[in-house]
């Protein structure tokens, strides 16, 4: 098991320090943010002086030495616009994010597993079909449109949640929903899929030939062993949620690392936009990692594979 | 000597502000919250913020040098009331107005002037004009503490302008006691300004509190007690804010304009804060002589097929207005605004007529190939969409355009260097709507300048010959009269080179719930409202009109 672990966190470093290289180098391939910065008459006088205060005038690959040497240390460089150390601006934010991810998972869960136990059970049946829509509808239907459709019902025609931004518990309603809504779909086609499997196996033979009722079959014995799967599929989704809340954060202006990851997108700035995927990488590592580590726990033939 | 009195337009400020004053101005109550798409760096130090995040949510708590006009735009009195150059051109001298204070009580002094100037052009600043104000202004020097000297290395006639917060940021003023006492650290937290709004909390990527001063101020007492200004990146939701009265006010694009106008709301449209413009890119060069795009009257041909009613109508939503020549506007210094009006009014007409004729005189009675780079400067995306009606109006004429649709990120670092990728193409721009001219022609057609429109330093031909001594010679006259001749005919030198066609000039808009504010009037040229909430008054206070 140490090994297994050993080598996932090796792996796991040559990946962040690809991402961290890539990032580098792809980012400014975008533009530069002086660009933005400087009004379209600016002269190339102004451009030189602010490009030298921004520490953007030296060759790239020297750049991208003193960003590694900083980066072995700690320090992902301050942000170009807002003048913050890029991992204290990361951090101030991300608590908004995990705000929002816990009842958006929630509601994930609460709807998608249920909805999956009801389609497997009725396999092929109105029900089953009624539940494929829903998640064809959750996984189709781009967060964008949805966020700003429920914006429209709920807030303008009826007045009764707040349009967005954070605020109290009425203000998480309809992101969560937004987020919550492709979680509904994931996780009702994996549970019906793990059920179906599950309803198949000798052991549910079992129980019912000891004459269990079915409810404690489908509930206990099924549900339990199909949410082998689900669990797993949980920690891919929080992965997503952390890096994939952009649209949602923009479109209800609610300022966690997504809007961060759009605003040094649009801005330019390479610090911070550095720092947000490498964090956000580091992150999801450690989820995947924490996620690999439980599962070869359970299922010793994944730590031997 | 050349006089700058602004005596007359402080006075007319006063009774445009007094007109407009709401009455019972002496209450304050309420809060009035304003969504906004973007804070820039959401920075309360002047020295670290451009242009745009001034002007929205800056200018809210600090005066600037030179202000504005509030009645037609431009420059006009700020804490400065009035300005005159010296004989010599070298000198400018600003007078400021007594009374004036900062929010923790200290008055606003020269000292704070000098010092303010002082760390724009410091090396921390990221101020846009840091550089060239380095090389242009010598000394600065207090002369008593209500007048203070501006010594620079060359006649500068475009300095007030150049420190009015209607062209740039660089003229917010400071408070330096405070700040040397408190350091700059402490002052980015705990800022304080000498504006009708006192700074009460930043939140990060989310929004800027402020409060409004108890004591009268010369821009207006705020009628509201409370200022938000809400960092909404996705305009439908702004939109969406003002509907349900989560917001009163939210800035929107043309293309919202209709929907918000159905959705009740009340649409307000600032004139004059942008030129969208189609110019010409390398047409001096050797490579490009043989192209049809090198002639003048080709470039002449391509504008009079462009219908700009069209555009104004259908992309603009009727909110944008006919241009006047290459970066002049209404309240352009020294121009003649009338002359140029009835000028443009004939010369961007639309004529596909005149057009295809003049393209079959110069050999083209089928068209030509041409290159179009289509692109929207940041907050004017609704330029792709003017581009694409132009290359479709080009097309008509029997153009064959090859379009080519940019970012602007990627398009930027494409105009310098040797602007391989340009040369022979053309391509959608912008100018933003500033009274001074000058700065903006030697930006576009100075052969040391970045865009150099008319030529280099090694290939300057006629016109480019006559811009360069035009330019010169405005730059050193002090005459009022002939300073407005001169610019007259840099503009005419540029209109007739047909290398810079404007197609429309924009507006700024807004959604507004008028149950939530009063009627106001937004500045003429100022696209941003950081100057105007002071004046913005409840709806109790002035109801909308019917």
């Amino acid at each position: 098991m140490k090994r297994y672990i050993a080598r996932r966190l090796v792996q796991g470093v040559i990946l962040l320090a690809l991402v961290a290289t890539i990032v580098f180098f792809l980012g400014r391939l975008t533009g530069n943010p002086v660009d933005l910065m400087l009004p379209e008459d600016a002269t190339a006088e102004d451009r030189a002086a602010l490009t030298r205060t921004l520490g953007l005038d030296g060759p790239i690959f020297e750049q991208f030495a003193i960003f590694v040497g900083n980066a072995l240390h700690g320090d992902l460089g301050t942000s170009i616009r807002m003048k913050q150390p890029a991992v204290e601006a990361f951090f101030d934010r991300l608590p908004n994010t995990l705000a929002l991810i816990p009842w958006a998972i929630l509601l994930g869960m609460a709807l998608g597993i249920p909805l999956g136990v009801v389609a497997a059970l009725n396999r092929g049946g109105l029900l089953d079909r009624a539940a494929g829509t829903v998640a064809v509808l959750g996984v189709a239907m781009p967060s964008f449109w949805l966020g700003v459709l429920l914006i429209f019902v709920f807030s303008v025609e009826l007045g009764w949640v707040p349009s967005g931004r954070m605020g109290g518990p009425a203000h998480y309603i309809l992101p969560v929903v937004t987020l919550g809504t492709f979680l509904v779909a994931g996780f009702m086609r994996i549970t019906r899929s793990a059920m179906l499997d599950v309803m198949d196996s000798e052991f549910v033979k079992l129980a019912r030939i000891k004459g269990l009722s079915e409810s404690v079959v489908i509930w206990k014995h099924c549900l339990r062993n199909a949410l082998i799967p689900v669990l797993t599929l949980w920690g891919v989704f929080v992965g997503n949620l952390i890096t994939g809340a952009i649209v949602t954060e923009t479109v209800f202006a609610w300022p966690g690392i997504g809007r961060l990851t759009y605003e040094a997108v649009i801005y330019r700035d390479f610090p911070l936009l550095q720092a947000v995927i490498i964090l956000k990488s580091i992150l999801i590592l450690g989820i995947n990692l924490g996620v690999d580590i439980l599962y070869a726990y359970v299922d010793p033939r994944i730590r031997l594979a | 000597m050349l006089r700058q009195s602004a005596r007359a337009a402080t006075l007319a400020a006063a009774l445009v502000a007094f007109a407009v004053a709401p009455s019972g101005a002496q209450e304050q109550k309420g809060t009035l919250v304003f969504a906004v798409e973007s804070l820039g760096a959401q920075t309360l130090d002047p020295i670290l913020e451009g242009r745009p995040g001034n002007a929205v949510y800056q200018a809210a708590m600090y005066d600037s040098l030179v202000g504005f006009d509030l009645k037609k735009g431009g420059v006009g009195p700020g804490v400065a009331e009035r300005w005159e150059l010296s004989s010599d051109g070298l000198s400018w001298i600003f007078h400021l107005r007594p009374g004036q204070t900062f929010h923790n009580g200290d008055k606003l002094t020269a000292e704070d002037v000098k010092f303010s100037l002082e760390r724009q052009m410091g090396p921390g600043s990221l101020a846009s004009a840091a550089a060239s104000m380095r090389r242009t202004i010598k000394s600065i020097e207090v002369v008593d503490e209500l007048t203070v000297r501006v010594n620079t290395s060359s006649p500068q006639l475009g300095l007030p302008a150049a420190l009015s917060r209607a062209v740039a940021p660089e003229g917010a003023i400071m408070p330096k006691a405070y700040i040397e006492k408190v350091g700059e650290e402490e002052f980015r937290k705990k800022p304080i300004g000498s504006g009708p709004w006192k700074f009460v909390r930043n939140v990060p990527g989310d929004r800027i509190e402020f409060t409004a001063v108890g004591t009268p101020h010369w821009r207006g007492r705020p009628s509201f007690k409370d200022l938000h200004l809400l960092l909404v990146p996705e305009e439908s939701t702004r939109v969406a804010m003002v509907r349900t009265g989560e917001a009163a006010i939210a800035s929107i694009g043309p293309e919202t304009m209709l929907s918000a106008s159905r959705g009740g709301l009340e649409v307000l449209s600032v004139p004059g804060t942008m030129q969208a413009i189609f110019q010409f890119w390398g047409v001096w060069r050797p490579e490009v002589k043989d192209q049809p795009i090198a002639k003048p009257r080709v470039r002449q041909a391509l504008s009079l097929a462009i219908d700009r009613k069209q555009v104004i109508d259908h992309v603009m939503n009727g909110k944008a207005a006919l241009p006047y020549p290459f970066a002049t506007f209404g309240y352009t210094d020294y121009f003649s605004a009338d002359r140029w009006e009835k000028w443009a009014a004939e010369a961007y007409r639309y004529d596909p007529v005149l057009a295809k004729k003049i393209l079959a005189e110069e050999g083209y009675p089928n068209g030509f190939e041409l290159k179009f780079a289509n692109t929207a400067l940041p907050g004017t995306q609704f330029m792709v969409d003017i581009g694409t009606a132009i290359a479709d109006m080009w097309t008509k004429v029997g153009i064959k355009v090859t379009l080519k649709h940019y970012e602007w990120g990627s398009f930027a670092p494409m105009e310098r260097g040797d602007q391989a990728g340009l040369v022979g193409w053309a391509s959608m721009y912008r100018t933003a709507g500033r009274p001074d001219a000058p700065w903006r022609y030697d930006g576009a057609f100075s052969p040391e300048s970045t865009q150099r429109l008319l030529g280099d330093k090694d290939n300057c031909q006629a016109a480019c010959q006559e811009f360069v001594k035009t330019y010169r010679a405005l730059l050193a006259e002090l005459d009022r009269g002939k300073r407005t001749a001169l610019t007259d005919h840099m503009v005419e030198v540029a209109a007739d080179s047909w290398t810079v066609v404007p197609i429309l000039e924009g507006m700024g808009y807004y959604a507004v719930n008028k149950k939530k504010v009063g009627q106001f009037e937004p500045i003429p040229g100022r696209h941003e409202l950081g100057d105007v909430f002071e004046r913005i008054p409840r709806p109790d206070q002035q109801p909308w009109k019917k």
